[in-house]
């Protein structure tokens, strides 16, 4: 028999490294749009993506658990494609995760294309490169590290997800039962040994790779972009 | 009226002969600012582009380019259709064929010299030119391994001119390339452009607001006004008037300045000048003068204004032109021939031709069928009452004959 607590990491580690790479894929062009965008919707675009960063976490698992249900639409659906009900679902905490966590993969990604700007990227085109090739050969390069910092703040933000899959995951072992549900039960059923095991775990890896996040950051910080590739 | 019309209006078995031009019928509109240009330019040499800061001189680079979505018309580069607003087609800036030089080098900041150089051969399809023969041409061998944010503004523009060349453009952009470096760097620059020119057989546009720059290295001239090229305005003479040959087009630039009916030419676009393009007789008299000559007269100057083609050793300077102008400000008029005079330059020609302003008075002088100009005050036009045809004597100084390195 699997230690449960093992389960709920591999569960959270499953979580969040799914919920990761579908945020790089999605957020990347999203983030692109946005920083290239000069119309009024603009605004209203980034505070949509803003928004889970200020809404209390069980306003957006409750609208979420509503919709998964099968009464509504997007459970509907979901249960006509693949069988199953995706409220209480992993698949639930992943889509839930992906909407909680877009803003710190968007907003670091969108802040690094502004600041790149067109002036590389005009002269990449000038030289016969194409949108794609200008984008894996010019913009991934320079923005490596806020690449690196939008990835790591989306792990480390999902990994502490802790309302929004109360709400729609419940407790699932092996399913949806997540470190921080996890710790919560530990701590309702006043097993504190445990419960301080897996918070203290929990502090000291998400204080190693926020660590790590700001030394990527550190020492050269596209200084280089701008003194060469700046206009006038 | 045929020489007039743009190669998109003509029918298809005409077009042989635009084989060799870069057509342009274009209109850019932004909220302060409108660009309508429609000029043929010959795909050969280096043509100048001049204008005053805000006549969109970079705008039209850049439209060539396809780096500026708004332009409407039709741009065609040797036959090849580059824009046409009509027949909705909008080749991208990839596609084009055209190379451009930004003011701020521009270079990728992630690759070292080598590798920014790579970026384009890479990306080129025909590669004829192989990549060693440019970095020797431009002087990069000593370089390619530094990181690009370690080199001088002048060795940055060296590398972005030959990653540019390096992507064989149909036509090399050149936007304002020297404006961010030192006088040494420039006359280096500026050498280098020529060199390349001549070796490749690159046509070159090649933009600057600084007149002195575009005079020792253009062919041709297009001047851009008042965010309009003067040339589009309906009469077929202005058209011609403003595109041509560099001397023909500074001289006709002098004139206009005599005459303010044209309200398209702001104030003061370029002082009134003679621009030469003389062959060189000896590098040094032995007094550190140089000679240069017309037909039958000599011009004498410092023998440092030559300095700017260091390269070439001093008896292969020998029968080069050189190109230089003077100041319409610098030359004075002599009735008589002047004997006792520390003065070296004295040409004696005729009188073509006298425009007067307020308090100016613009003489054309014909010396072995060079045109001079001379500006003299009205005070002295009195005085002297010069006339049409009549012959005088023309006096400046040696170090009134300037290249771009004064």
């Amino acid at each position: 028999m699997q230690n449960p607590d093992l389960q709920a990491l591999i569960t959270t580690l499953q979580m969040a490294g799914l919920t990761t790479v579908i945020l790089l894929i999605l957020g990347t062009p999203l983030a692109w749009y946005l920083a290239k965008m000069t119309s009024r919707f603009k605004v209203v675009i980034e505070a949509v993506v803003a928004l889970p960063l200020v809404l209390p976490p069980t306003v957006l698992g409750f609208y979420l658990l509503i919709a998964f249900s099968p009464e509504y639409l997007p459970g509907q659906l979901w249960q006509q494609a693949t069988g199953q009900q995706l409220a209480f679902s992993f698949s639930a905490i992943v889509i839930g995760s992906v909407l909680y966590s877009l803003p710190f993969v968007v907003q670091p990604l969108q802040k690094a294309f502004e600041q790149l700007g067109d002036n590389l990227l005009e002269a990449g085109a000038v030289l016969g490169a194409g949108p794609f090739d200008r984008f894996f050969h010019i913009v991934l390069p320079l923005t490596k590290a806020s690449f690196i910092t939008a990835a790591s703040l989306g792990f480390a933000h999902t990994v502490g997800e802790f309302g929004v899959i109360l709400m729609i995951g419940g407790n699932i072992p092996g399913e949806t039962r997540v470190l921080s549900i996890a710790l919560f039960d530990h701590v309702e059923a006043f097993d504190y040994a445990k419960a301080h095991l897996l918070a203290i775990s929990l502090l000291i890896s998400s204080m190693i790779l926020l660590s790590a996040v700001y030394l990527i950051n550190l020492p050269k910080k596209h200084r280089n972009v701008n003194s060469v590739g700046a206009d006038k | 009226m045929t020489t007039d019309d743009t190669c998109s209006t003509l029918p298809p078995e005409s077009q042989k002969s635009f084989d060799n031009l870069l057509c342009l019928d274009i209109n850019i509109h932004y909220e302060n600012f409108r660009l309508a240009l429609k000029q043929d330019i010959p795909l050969t040499g280096i043509t100048g582009i001049f204008g005053h800061s805000g006549s969109g001189k970079s705008t039209l680079l850049r439209a060539i380019a396809g780096l500026e979505p708004k332009t409407q018309g039709q741009i065609t580069l040797a036959n090849k259709p580059l824009l046409n607003s009509n027949g909705a087609l909008v080749l991208k800036s990839e596609q084009r064929g055209v190379g451009l030089v930004f003011q701020n080098s521009r270079l990728f900041p992630h690759l070292s010299v080598m590798k920014n150089l790579n970026f384009a051969s890479k990306r080129c399809k025909n590669s004829t030119l192989t990549l060693n023969e440019i970095i020797e041409l431009t002087g990069l061998t000593p370089l390619l391994n530094t990181p690009v944010t370690a080199l001088s503004g002048g060795q940055q523009q060296r590398v972005a001119l030959a990653r540019a060349i390096l992507a064989e453009p149909q036509l090399l952009l050149l936007d304002e390339p020297l404006s961010a470096l030192d006088q040494q760097s420039k006359a280096q620059l500026l050498n280098l452009i020529t060199t390349i020119q001549q070796r490749l057989s690159l046509p070159i546009l090649y933009v600057s607001h600084s007149l002195d720059e575009l005079q020792q290295v253009c062919d041709n001239l297009l001047v851009l006004t008042n965010n309009t090229a003067i040339m589009t305005k309906k009469s077929a003479n202005e058209h011609s008037a403003f595109f041509g040959n560099i001397h023909h087009m500074i001289h006709q630039l002098t004139q206009r300045q005599y005459q303010a009916i044209d309200s398209t030419v702001q104030g003061n676009i370029i002082q009134p000048q003679t621009s030469l393009a003389l062959p060189i007789l000896s590098t040094n008299n032995g007094h550190g003068l140089a000679v240069i000559s017309l037909q039958k007269q000599q011009i004498l100057l410092p023998s440092s204004q030559l300095v700017f083609a260091e390269k070439i050793t001093a008896e292969r300077l020998v029968g080069q032109p050189l190109r230089c102008f003077i100041l319409a400000s610098d030359i004075s008029i002599c009735l008589t021939e002047p004997h006792n005079s520390s003065i070296v330059n004295q040409l004696q020609g005729t009188i073509n031709n006298i425009k007067k302003d307020n308090t100016k008075v613009l003489l054309s002088i014909d010396c072995d069928a060079q045109e001079f100009f001379v500006s003299i005050s009205a005070y002295s036009q009195n005085k002297l009452a010069l006339k049409q045809g009549q012959s005088v004597f023309l006096q400046f100084k040696a170090s009134a004959v300037r290249t771009f390195l004064n």
